[in-house]
């Protein structure tokens, strides 16, 4: 038996007022810089198109040069592309046709040079038409392995070379690929791996009565000689529905395997069907314990298509507001760490939440939410601070770097803490780099980058930090790097107060953001920006951006094609969480069974961004 | 009237331990859920009524009236009996802990130390028997760690006995209460107490080394299968462990159920109160460690027995010998 939802939604663009210009394409790339042109000295024809666009540079490659392009861009001294951020790929089929390319699938790469900060978007149109199938970049960059797999899983393209080319968020069996345009949001038949019908069920249900139990399907390169454990989706530390099949040696880990998607929702989906401006709620759900950093993250992205230019005091507010969340997010990756390596009984979990409630406190001053807070939106923020807000966070940015100290004498002054993690997760610079790994990850393993620093966006060119850096590259670096990390960002609590200017908190951009509420009882142009954007939601002139902040986690990335608009034609999510989760399987290798609850707290992973 | 004496007057004595037991048991998961609490910036159960007073009767209700859920490639009879073994122990090895002047809990043998260590040593087999027996792997490795850890760390705490029995001189508990001891002897032993409390923590599977039931790593550790009356029963048994083991350390370093200085030594029924009274000190320990020390990983809480403890153990006893032989 099928079970379908009522409700079937065929992909449809909005009412635009019947504009014959949507759906457009993105349009490639024009001019050049000093990197494109050695791409295009080097590949000649292979390169299609490369050039800027939005400020973002970019390379259309044939497939059959892929593969090469990124050997020659992460090898080449003058390019040194070391990392591979992020893999995505959009479905054409409902875009008109391109003059020069008329591909159906697209992936597209982010590429990352940390030596000389710079960053680059490859795009490659897949070969194959309904069933493309593009060569893997697993072998040149590792930190591919899992966003193809994710590609492959959710929008079915293939990749030809990769080493493990299997589902990862859905299940197995499932019959589509719901990225795909032609897939309806909602009515599509959901196939329940058991159905009452099915002659199956009298075997596996037995299992619940006396009978012969059986045994699951094992992860590839699995021994069933040793003991074999299921770590999760339920258990105490896996942070969530996180499913680790464990091979074990007594208590050696022998090889681990994560299973994914128990929390997938479809985040991605439902962004392409709802407009621009109603998909900020959506985020906060994801890394639903830094809800203002994927707001700023999606926001920031979309401001970039529509460039629009944000007021000095609604990017202040951002910064207050992102570094805020980085604490309150550290705070409560430091209590669920010293729980998972410690114990409940271990206080130490109840006063970090304790400041963290502080913060929370904050959140729901200036936004009336505390967890799901959707405060920036596009064009500005929601609302003005509150009078009472400044006096508030000036008592909590006095208050914490004596709580901070607390913490360290409890934990980093006692040996039995430090010899639990030290030497635990070792993943040196290159691996780290290799991995596509962001955030404390990569500084932990001693690579300095920081987007703030690095790639500034929301004003923190203005701010005076420092970015800490550990090369040890264990949990316990990782761990004196966000104890740091959350002084640093009261420092830049501190500068932002202190500087904090008057002005607008929102563009007043009228495509962009709402009129105020008095304007429309004197403005006949103000009513009409108030009902168009309310009724068709604001349009994002065609075009791709990829935009990644510094989320506590890592780099939150997010990739929104245009198609001109109000509703995002692709949208994708780079979480710093699932690209930092692949690490797991090297990371506990060799060690064993309590370290991988360590290296799982280290990498701090929140599952609803790993699955989204 | 010889039946009196040997019959009846023990089975009230061992029943009015018990309740005692039980009692102290039901209120020792109150006071510890309150102190933790306390440490933890929290309050506490305060619901079941006044200051959660309740608590433990309500929790006992529920614990009783659980569905009876048993695994089926459990060894049936194995897992039945085991909570039943881990609980035996902590009970019986209360029979030699002298209570009052004269009065030991149910016999004043003089084999009181040997005691000791034969039921400490059969308290691992309670969970030994429940992490094999309930066919998970979760509870076998969480049996695997308690017996290694368990043994490992009766080493040490049976060469500590063995030095106090020195200084003592006989095996009876409650001829060591009442000898008195000289001033050096006293801050001797108290010197050791650190290391002996540490030995206890691992014996009891107390935090920092509960690693047999480590709920971030294995769940529940060997009692993952156990649910209801039988899963209390464990939980029983570790409890009346901190208890008994509380009044053991109670009686050899801090003379059991006397006053200092012999203070009021003729009141034979303050005894019990007194001792009592030092036991829930004692106890106020076991929280505090658990409330603020993180925990070892297994391969390191091993490497501290056999490298650090069993060693200065060894070299306590060696001491301890001579200090006898040339002082007493």
């Amino acid at each position: 038996m099928l079970n379908v939802s009522p409700r079937r939604r065929e992909y449809e663009t909005l009412p635009s007022l019947n504009n014959p210009a949507i759906p457009a394409r993105a349009p490639l790339p024009q001019g050049e810089t000093d990197d494109t042109k050695r791409i295009v000295e080097r590949f000649g024809d292979a390169v299609i198109a490369a050039g800027l666009h939005n400020d973002q540079q970019m390379v259309y490659i044939r497939p059959d040069q892929l593969v090469d392009l990124a050997n020659f861009l992460k090898t080449e001294e003058k390019l040194a592309y070391e990392a591979l951020v992020d893999v995505s790929s959009v479905d054409c089929s409902k875009l008109p046709a391109g003059e020069t390319i008329d591909a159906r699938f697209h992936t597209v790469y982010q590429l990352r040079s940390y030596t000389r900060k710079r960053h680059l978007t490859v795009v490659c149109p897949a070969d194959g038409g309904s069933q493309p199938v593009v060569p893997s970049l697993a072998p040149v960059f590792e930190g591919a392995v899992w966003p193809e797999r994710e590609v492959y899983d959710l929008m079915g393209v293939g990749f030809s070379g990769h080493p493990d080319l299997r589902r990862i968020l859905m299940p197995e069996n499932w019959p589509n690929h719901p990225l795909r345009k032609d897939m309806p949001l909602g009515g599509e038949p959901v196939p329940f791996t058991l159905t009452w019908e099915d002659p199956e069920f009298e075997t596996l249900g037995k299992q619940v009565l006396p009978a012969e139990s059986v045994a699951p399907v094992l992860p590839p390169g699995m021994n069933r000689e040793r003991m074999i454990v299921n770590m999760g989706p339920h258990h105490p530390s896996t942070h969530g529905v996180l499913r680790l099949v464990v091979e074990l040696d007594g208590e050696d880990v022998i090889h681990v395997d994560p299973d994914l998607g128990y929390l997938h929702s479809g985040f991605e989906k439902t962004g392409e069907n709802k407009r621009y401006k109603d998909f900020v709620y959506y985020t906060d759900r994801m890394d639903y314990l830094s809800a203002m950093n994927n707001n700023l993250g999606y926001v920031l992205a979309v401001e970039k298509l529509l460039g629009v230019e944000i007021p000095e005091r609604a990017q202040v507010i951002r910064v207050i507001m992102s570094e805020l969340q980085r604490i309150a997010s550290h705070l409560f990756w430091l209590s669920t760490h010293v729980l998972d390596i410690s114990g409940t009984g271990m206080s130490l979990l109840m006063y970090a939440t304790r400041e963290r409630e502080r913060i929370l406190d904050l959140f729901e001053m200036v936004a009336g939410a505390r967890l799901t807070i959707s405060y920036i939106r596009i064009g500005g923020v929601w609302k003005d601070l509150p009078p009472a807000f400044l006096s508030h966070l000036q008592d909590l940015v006095d208050l914490l770097p004596g709580k901070f100290d607390e913490y360290e004498t409890m934990l980093t002054a006692g040996p039995l803490w430090q010899e639990r993690l030290e030497g635990i997760g070792r993943l040196s610079r290159e691996e780290a780099i290799n991995m596509g790994l962001t955030g404390p990850m990569l500084r932990g393993s001693g690579v300095d980058w920081d987007l703030r620093r690095d790639m500034p966006y929301s004003g923190y060119e203005n701010y005076d930090f420092d970015v800490p850096v550990s090369t040890d590259g264990d949990c316990y670096g990782r761990y004196i790097i966000r104890m740091e990390e959350m002084r640093q960002s009261v420092r830049i609590l501190k500068q932002a107060m202190a500087n904090l200017p008057d002005g607008l908190y929102r563009t007043d951009n009228r495509k962009v953001s709402l009129p105020p509420r008095a304007e429309l009882d004197v403005s006949m142009e103000a009513l009409i920006h108030h009902f168009k954007l309310m009724t068709e939601g604001l349009q994002v002139p065609p075009g791709m951006a990829y935009h990644g902040i510094e989320a506590s986690k890592g780099e939150l990335g997010f990739y929104v094609y245009s198609d001109g608009s109000a509703v995002p034609y692709r949208l994708h999510v780079r979480g710093p969480s699932f690209n930092n989760l692949y690490a797991i399987s090297k990371m506990c290798r060799g060690h064993m069974l309590s370290d991988i609850v360590a290296n799982i707290g280290s990498i701090d992973i929140v599952l609803g961004e790993v699955d989204r | 009237m010889d039946w009196i004496n040997l019959l009846l007057l023990p089975v009230l004595r061992s029943v009015a331990l018990i309740v005692v037991l039980l009692t102290g048991f039901a209120y020792l998961t109150w006071y510890e859920r309150k102190l933790l609490a306390r440490f933890q910036v929290r309050i506490g159960p305060n619901r079941a009524g006044p200051y959660g007073l309740l608590q433990p009767i309500a929790d006992a209700v529920k614990a009783v009236f659980k569905e009876e859920i048993v695994p089926n490639m459990a060894d049936k009879a194995v897992y039945m009996l085991a909570p039943a073994l881990a609980l035996i122990p902590a009970l019986i090895i209360w029979a030699v802990i002298p209570v009052a002047k004269g009065v030991p809990a149910i016999a004043d043998v003089n084999i009181g130390f040997l005691w000791i260590l034969a039921i400490a040593g059969i308290e691992s087999y309670g969970i030994i028997l429940a992490g094999w027996s309930s066919n998970n792997n979760y509870s076998l490795l969480g049996a695997l760690r308690s017996s290694a850890q368990m043994i490992s760390y009766e080493l040490p705490l049976g060469v500590f006995l063995v030095s106090i029995l020195m200084l003592a001189g006989g095996f009876s508990l409650v001829s060591l209460v009442e000898t008195p001891r000289a001033w050096w002897e006293w801050i001797w032993l108290w010197l050791m107490f650190p290391l002996f409390f540490i030995c206890i923590l691992a014996e009891t599977n107390r935090s920092p080394f509960d690693l047999p039931e480590t709920e971030n790593e294995l769940v529940a550790g060997f009692q993952t299968e156990y649910g209801g009356i039988k899963f209390a029963l464990f939980f029983m048994a570790e409890y009346i462990n901190m208890i008994t083991t509380s009044a053991i350390m109670a009686t050899l370093f801090f003379g059991g159920y006397r006053l200092p200085f012999g203070l009021l030594g003729d009141v034979i029924w303050l005894g019990p109160f007194v001792l009592a009274a030092k036991v829930i000190i004692l106890l106020f320990l076991f929280i505090w460690v658990r409330a603020s020390v993180g925990r070892p990983r297994y391969d390191q809480l091993m490497q501290f027995n056999w490298k650090f403890l069993l060693p200065v153990a060894l070299g306590y006893m060696i001491i301890t010998t001579l200090l006898t032989v040339f002082l007493k």
